[in-house]
């Protein structure tokens, strides 16, 4: 028996079949791949092969030995302590460290100076590292790598730093062996191709637990009262409470952090007796209370917390009995995750309510149920030639040791993600950075890398390492201001267009408190408490998710197949149906409903593709597009995961629309770029790229004045290289991430094909239809017109302040 | 878009700048010379083809009018001096006609390097019944030209659409002139009911009405 299963002995601990493969799969030397869920004892699984080979070879190993990335700062902390008990009882001379954005700046030194044998960190802070001067040293002991939740990082710009850390560390590091630990995801294969690389010294491990998972609805009374449109489910509250009173402790999950606030204080006012039992957790909230209400849910003493998807990950929290699910979880993928928040005893079932917040949501919880029956889990798409992450990782290696063009190059192309780099856009990418362009000019003083004498690229002055350092990362947060009690305390983070509405003496709520605004003072909001009950409640701009394509089918099939079943939700949901077709039709299968009325506002044309956020935005333009081709004419443009609105001040004719086969797939491409460069998809998307890229610099923390003729909007930048230098791979990048995910390129084509197939159905209504009240009381819009901008604005008149009035 | 203030004309071209047809002058705001030389100069890769912008810009308000004289109503460089300073300095040289600079918050080149090309410093200017100044002035009794803001306002219209534009924006004693530079970007201001706002598309300029 090995030390390490008789360390599992001494815990009385079985070790299950999973940990013993991946043990033996490590001790031959190979990479690897695990799928387990949370909570399964997938850390030691790796853990424990790591150690169980140096406690074999008699030598202690000096330097760090192993690098465990994972997504979030909270599970560091977590893995740490599971990990040096485990280490200190087999080898008490081993330690594990743990570097993030939160370690404090002598336990960094201290980190740097003796490293550790294990490493614990996210992958921002590796490429901190890798910014070393001296990091090629600091890896030479490296000798395996381990990314957690890999699932949660591949398909995100993260994912593409991990990748290139990776490639990075295997050019300088042979025979670095690489381990994932993932979630079950649609793309596995894929998933581990990209971590692994190109070897075939691997094994995937499936650790075989299938939680049970129930999941309930909660349904109105009657549907009389329950809103066609909506997004806060509030009035489902006195069910909430029964449930979080008959169970131990409840998880609440919201889409958005308003959402959040909001139903916290709901329940607080309807049960002042969940004082002192109740919390909040959201990305917004000062890392303190965050890390305090985690504690506190594992402690028992916490009966409900209302959270965001900051709680989707990780930490195990043993007496969580019961979650709600608050409006639509866009994905069968992250529905089962939260669930899988509840119900972490061996053997007990994992319980997840579904709270819908307007009638359509409802078909979507019998779509959910079917999706949990057949395990349909999403994909994750990778992003492909991220130019912005490689410039700054360009620049990472700049500040520090400097980099040789002609390695670097061989190494970034064996990345999934740059595969496809060709050598005249790498001498871009190259210019770019050395010359800020591509002709040499007269009078210009650009200055960012320059090449020393051994021909290693570096950066060109203290300044320019000094703000790179400041901005590295790719998580983008916009222009946050902490909040802080007059007193002393921080209480979290607040985006500036919120705060900058509001006038001292007024409140507003935030982490469940109720805040009256004093002043703004250096980068910081100055508050203290109010005793006034009714608030505003902060927006948080975030990025909308959208129906994964696998919960469109599933949505699809339930309102095409099981409308007429007499589950629980159809049969509440039969007076919208009925209202629904005193005008128009619940749509078949092979029918594609459009909807045609006016109102005040305009002609309101309306399209129910079922087809997800995404798609319908993209859709949405396209449509708008080629109906302008036609006569010129304006549309302001809403979408939902059912549907999009075209709102515009004349109606286009039906036969117009019909004759022209405006659905056709052909020039499909063509014709989206087009409607895309005249719309704001791709702007939006800028905006990350230029902060990732280090175009747009946000200041010096508490110096906000010295860098302030630098700093400028992504905007600004959007529109100078749009006019002046529409070739810039980071303006072309913004297009590419437009079409591939903002509007799931892949699945586009295919979703035209089939509507080709579809007949239309034409229906003019004389009022609103219960389908269409989502959309059009949408506020969040966009914009495509054909007409001059001087037309245009001949139509147009001033936002008046409203005190003029 | 012609308008008449104290009997005086003015022309408010869509470029930004405006023409003071009794005193043959053109006012500028807010140049921002030198802004994306400031930036490359920082590592910050701004194309540079959108630095001469101010220059074919000039080639095409000069031979509108006669012109005997230019008022830059501040910001007229964005920071420190770099090579654009040259630039600047040999169109100076080519030109006739002469030049006040009143003041901005981003002019810190001292002042005797203008006043070297034969450029009038001012911290502001009286002329008439107006008032030229870089910051707005609700105080003076004159009506005030002045720039700093650059501001800008959003429009909308049926159905729900919007679109932000900079523009003049004149009240009862004031007129705030539009960047006039390129890469500057624009503040959204709220008009009152009493504000004249005259929208630029760089095409044409438009004034705006309120709805009621």
């Amino acid at each position: 028996m090995n030390s390490v299963e008789q360390w599992f002995k001494s815990q009385n601990w079985e070790v299950q079949a999973f940990q013993k493969q991946c043990w033996k799969a490590y001790s031959q030397g190979k990479s690897g791949m695990l799928h387990a869920p949370t909570g399964s004892g997938k850390t030691y699984a790796l853990w424990g092969g790591i150690v169980e080979e140096i406690s074999r070879s008699k030598i202690l190993p000096k330097g760090l030995h192993a690098l465990w990335i994972t997504p979030l700062r909270a599970l560091g902390v977590e893995i740490q302590n599971a990990t040096q008990k485990m280490i200190s009882d087999i080898n008490p001379e081993l330690q594990v460290g743990l570097r993030t954005a939160d370690t404090p700046q002598s336990q960094r030194t201290k980190l740097l100076k003796t490293p550790p044998f294990g490493l614990i960190t996210t992958p921002e802070s590796v490429h901190v590292l890798l910014g070393n001067k001296e990091h090629q040293k600091y890896f030479k002991q490296l000798r395996v790598v381990v990314v957690d939740e890999w699932h949660e990082l591949l398909g995100s710009k993260r994912g593409v730093q991990v990748e290139l850390a990776l490639v990075y560390l295997r050019s300088i590091i042979p025979n670095l062996r690489v381990w994932g630990i993932s979630a079950t995801l649609g793309n596995k294969e894929l998933a581990r191709e990209i971590l692994l690389g190109p070897t075939d010294n691997f094994t995937v491990v499936e650790a075989k637990i299938q939680k049970k998972i129930r999941v309930h609805s909660l349904l109105p009374k009657t549907m009389e009262r329950f809103p066609w449109r909506g997004h806060l489910g509030t009035q489902l509250l006195p069910q909430v409470l029964k449930i979080i009173e008959k169970n131990k402790s409840t998880l609440i999950f919201t889409n958005t952090r308003a959402q959040c606030e909001i139903w916290f204080h709901r329940l607080l006012d309807e049960a002042p007796n969940l004082a002192g039992s109740i919390a909040m957790h959201h990305g917004s909230i000062d890392k303190k209370i965050r890390l305090w209400v985690e504690e506190s849910l594992r402690n028992e003493a916490l009966k409900v917390v209302v959270c965001t998807s900051s709680l989707d990950l990780g930490v195990d929290f043993s007496p969580v009995e019961n979650c709600i699910q608050i409006g639509s979880p866009k994905g069968i993928g992250r529905f089962i995750q939260r669930a899988g928040r509840s119900g972490h005893q061996p053997k007990a079932e994992s319980s997840i309510y579904f709270l819908p917040t307007h009638a359509m949501e409802l078909i979507e919880s019998v779509a959910l149920q079917n999706g949990i029956k057949t395990q349909q889990i999403e994909d994750r798409i990778p992003y492909l030639n991220c130019y912005d992450v490689l410039i700054q990782f360009l620049m990472t290696l700049a500040v520090g040791a400097g980099f040789e063009p002609k390695k670097i190059y061989a190494a970034v192309t064996s990345s999934f993600c740059f595969q496809a780099l060709d050598q005249e856009r790498w001498q871009w990418i190259l210019n770019f950075l050395i010359r800020g362009s591509q002709s040499l000019q007269q009078y210009d003083e650009y200055k960012k890398l320059i090449p020393d004498e051994n021909g290693l690229l570096k950066a060109a002055n203290k300044n320019i390492t000094l703000r790179h350092r400041l901005s590295m990362g790719t998580i983008v947060s916009g222009n946050d201001l902490k909040i802080r009690y007059r007193k002393g305390g921080y209480l979290g983070s607040i985006e500036e267009w919120f705060i900058s509405k509001l006038k001292p003496g007024d409140t507003f709520a935030f982490s469940g408190k109720i805040l009256e605004l004093i002043r703004i003072h250096k980068m910081e909001v100055i508050v203290k408490k109010s005793k006034v009950k009714q608030a505003k409640i902060p927006a948080w701009m975030g990025g909308r998710m959208s129906f994964s394509a696998h919960l469109s089918d599933l949505l699809k099939k339930a309102l095409f197949e099981d409308q007429n079943k007499t589950t629980r939700e159809f049969q509440s949901l039969a007076p919208v149906f009925e209202q629904q077709k005193k005008e128009s039709i619940v749509p078949k299968p092979d029918e594609l409903l459009i909807e045609r009325f006016e109102t005040k506002e305009g002609v309101h044309t309306l399209f129910y593709p079922f087809e997800g956020y995404a798609i319908h935005e993209a859709m949405a333009n396209l449509m708008a597009y080629r109906i302008s081709l036609i006569s010129p004419i304006s549309f302001s443009m809403s979408f939902n995961d059912y549907g999009f609105e075209l709102l515009s001040d004349q109606a286009f004719s039906p036969e117009a629309f019909l004759d022209n086969d405006l659905f056709t797939p052909e020039y499909l491409f063509d014709d989206l770029a087009k409607s895309i460069n005249i719309s704001e998809m791709a702007r939006r998307r800028f905006r990350d790229i230029a902060l990732i890229s280090g175009l747009v610099f946000q200041g010096y923390p508490n110096k906000p004045v010295k860098s302030k003729h630098l700093q400028s909007g992504s905007q600004l930048f959007f529109e100078v290289f749009k006019d002046y230098e529409p070739d810039n791979l980071l303006y072309q990048q913004a297009v590419e991430e437009t079409f591939d995910h903002g509007m799931e390129r892949g699945r586009m084509q295919l979703v035209f094909e089939e509507l080709g197939q579809k007949t239309i159905v034409w229906k003019n209504c004389s009022q609103p239809t219960p389908f269409s009240f989502p959309l059009i009381t949408d506020r969040i819009r966009s914009k495509l017109s054909s007409e001059t901008v001087e037309d245009r604005i001949k139509k147009m008149y001033l936002k008046l302040e409203k005190a003029a009035k | 878009m012609n308008i008449e203030i104290h009997t005086h004309q003015f022309v408010l071209h869509p470029s930004g700048g405006i023409y003071w047809r009794e005193k043959q002058s053109w006012l500028l705001a807010d140049v921002h010379l030198g802004k994306v030389a400031h930036f490359r100069k920082n590592g910050i890769a701004v194309p540079r083809n959108a630095e001469g912008s101010f220059y074919q810009k000039m080639e095409i308000l000069l031979p509108l009018f006669p012109v005997k004289r230019i008022i830059f109503l501040g910001d007229l460089f964005h920071s420190f001096q770099n090579n654009e300073w040259y630039l600047f300095k040999a169109w100076v040289k080519q030109q006739p006609f002469e030049m006040i600079l009143i003041v901005g918050n981003h002019d810190i080149i001292p002042n005797w390097k203008f006043e070297s090309l034969g450029i009038l410093v001012q911290k502001h200017w009286k002329e008439g019944p107006f008032f030229f100044a870089h910051f707005p002035d609700q105080k003076t009794k004159q009506f005030v030209f002045c720039g700093h803001v650059h501001p800008g306002v959003t429009l909308t219209g049926v159905g729900k659409q919007q679109i932000k534009l900079p523009c003049f924006y004149k009240s009862s004693h004031q007129l705030i002139l539009p960047a006039f530079g390129a890469f500057t970007g624009v503040h959204i201001l709220k008009p009152k009911a009493e504000d004249r706002i005259y929208v630029t598309t760089s095409k044409e300029v438009l004034e705006i009405k309120e709805k009621y």
